[in-house]
């Protein structure tokens, strides 16, 4: 699993991938604070590269989600694999946030 | 034997359809990508013998390109780098990825053609027991593992790498055996072993690890073992996995009516691993006071071309 993220002004860019899992879901919530301590407000996830995410990578997502539109903050999946884009429909997470296939 | 299935990987579409030309009457059966972003896509969703990369490419270059594929998969896909420059540099960095070959550009259709027959023979001799595992009606494996030793592994990779080499897996269905794989023993870890708090689990990595290590050092939890055993039905293409701890259990039962109703979504810690093998799995079901999980997944099988 690899995570590259480049912050912009207002706008993170994180690009996942790989899978997502309680083995490597550390390396995502270190990269999440490293958003949170910026002074954006859109995180712009691409997935389209990740291959699914486990309960434990949804959980930093979540955790992360709190913190972040407390601030103002928006998060917009702007690609996602259809394993992805799946289980966030299942898990009702594109009630949350914007989430978008392919 | 089976067609190999080659993936030429180059920028230049000029370079991508001469050497498929080259390939294709050599009898190989080939796909194409135009950059490693691509080609990482075509590897995760389908099985390939052996990639040939060039290295100088924008964005991901063929030497990233590797080791990502390394990094993700850790497995023995063949790779063959090839590049226009003699450039000592990418020689060394290459061996150390593991590159199974270093050509050079213009390409000589006789040496390329030889270093993937050779590539391929090896490989070849490498995977006779893929070949005694299509035989086989079931296989079955079971291991224990002592807690203080879990951390040593990650345990996703052995088993990427148990399900790809030996059976012939679609991607979606490895990941999501994978993914189930993770909820079962992470659960069993975390709270089956550990007993570790809602707290303690939402803690940054470093703390996290600080309280983990410090609870493997009671005599009570390092007596503790995970019991994993995997078992493959081929006659009914199926795979079961099974896990259970030496924990306290909990009520399952009231769970597994709540995720049968409606997936879970809350912002707090509990249920969504449940939900998650719930829903990613056939059949699942609890034993042994909830100490034990066992789910079973229908298995779609990589199509044999």
């Amino acid at each position: 699993m690899s995570i590259d993220l480049t912050i912009n002004g207002s706008i993170s860019s994180m690009k996942i991938d790989g899978i997502l899992n309680s083995e490597n879901a550390h390396l995502l919530q270190e990269k999440l604070a490293e958003v949170l301590a910026s002074k954006c407000t859109l995180l712009e996830l691409d997935l389209l590269d990740c291959r699914n995410i486990s309960s434990t990578g949804i959980g930093k997502i979540l955790l992360f989600y709190k913190d972040f539109i407390s601030t103002g903050g928006e998060i917009e999946v702007i690609r996602s694999s259809s394993s992805v884009y799946e289980l966030f429909s299942m898990l009702k997470l594109n009630q949350l946030f914007t989430v978008n296939l392919g | 034997m089976k067609q190999a299935r080659i993936l030429v990987v180059d920028d230049s579409i000029a370079i991508v359809n001469s050497l498929c030309a080259i390939l294709k009457v050599s009898g190989f059966e080939v796909d194409s990508a135009f950059n490693a972003s691509e080609a990482l896509r075509k590897i995760h969703s389908k099985d390939y013998d052996l990639v040939i990369c060039d290295i100088e490419m924008p964005g991901i270059t063929g030497l990233d390109f590797l080791g990502r594929v390394r990094k993700d998969f850790d497995r023995e896909l063949e790779v063959i780098l090839m590049t226009g420059f003699l450039d000592h540099d990418y020689f060394i960095e290459a061996i150390r990825l593991g590159a199974s070959d270093f050509i050079r550009k213009p390409i000589d259709s006789k040496q390329i053609i030889r270093s993937i027959q050779n590539i391929l023979e090896r490989k070849h001799k490498r995977n006779d027991s893929n070949e005694f595992y299509k035989y086989l009606d079931s296989t079955e494996i079971s291991f224990a593992l002592n807690p203080a030793n879990f951390s040593k592994f990650a345990i996703s990779k052995v088993f990427n790498s148990l399900l790809l080499q030996n059976f012939h897996l679609n991607r979606i269905t490895l990941n999501e055996v994978l993914i189930c794989v993770d909820e079962m023993i992470y659960n069993a870890f975390i709270h089956g072993t550990l007993q570790l708090t809602v707290a303690e689990r939402i803690m940054d990595h470093v703390s996290l690890r600080e309280i983990i290590d410090s609870r493997l050092q009671d005599p009570k939890i390092k007596a503790k073992r995970l019991r994993f055993s995997l078992s493959i039905d081929h006659l009914n293409e199926s795979i079961t996995v099974c896990v259970d701890d030496d924990g306290d259990g909990f009520d399952y039962q009231s769970w597994m009516q709540r995720v049968k109703l409606e997936p879970k979504l809350n912002l707090e810690e509990h249920g969504r691993g449940i939900s998650m093998l719930y829903h990613l799995s056939d059949s699942m079901e609890f034993s042994r006071g909830g100490r034990m999980v066992k789910i079973t997944k229908k298995l779609v099988q990589e199509p044999q071309e």
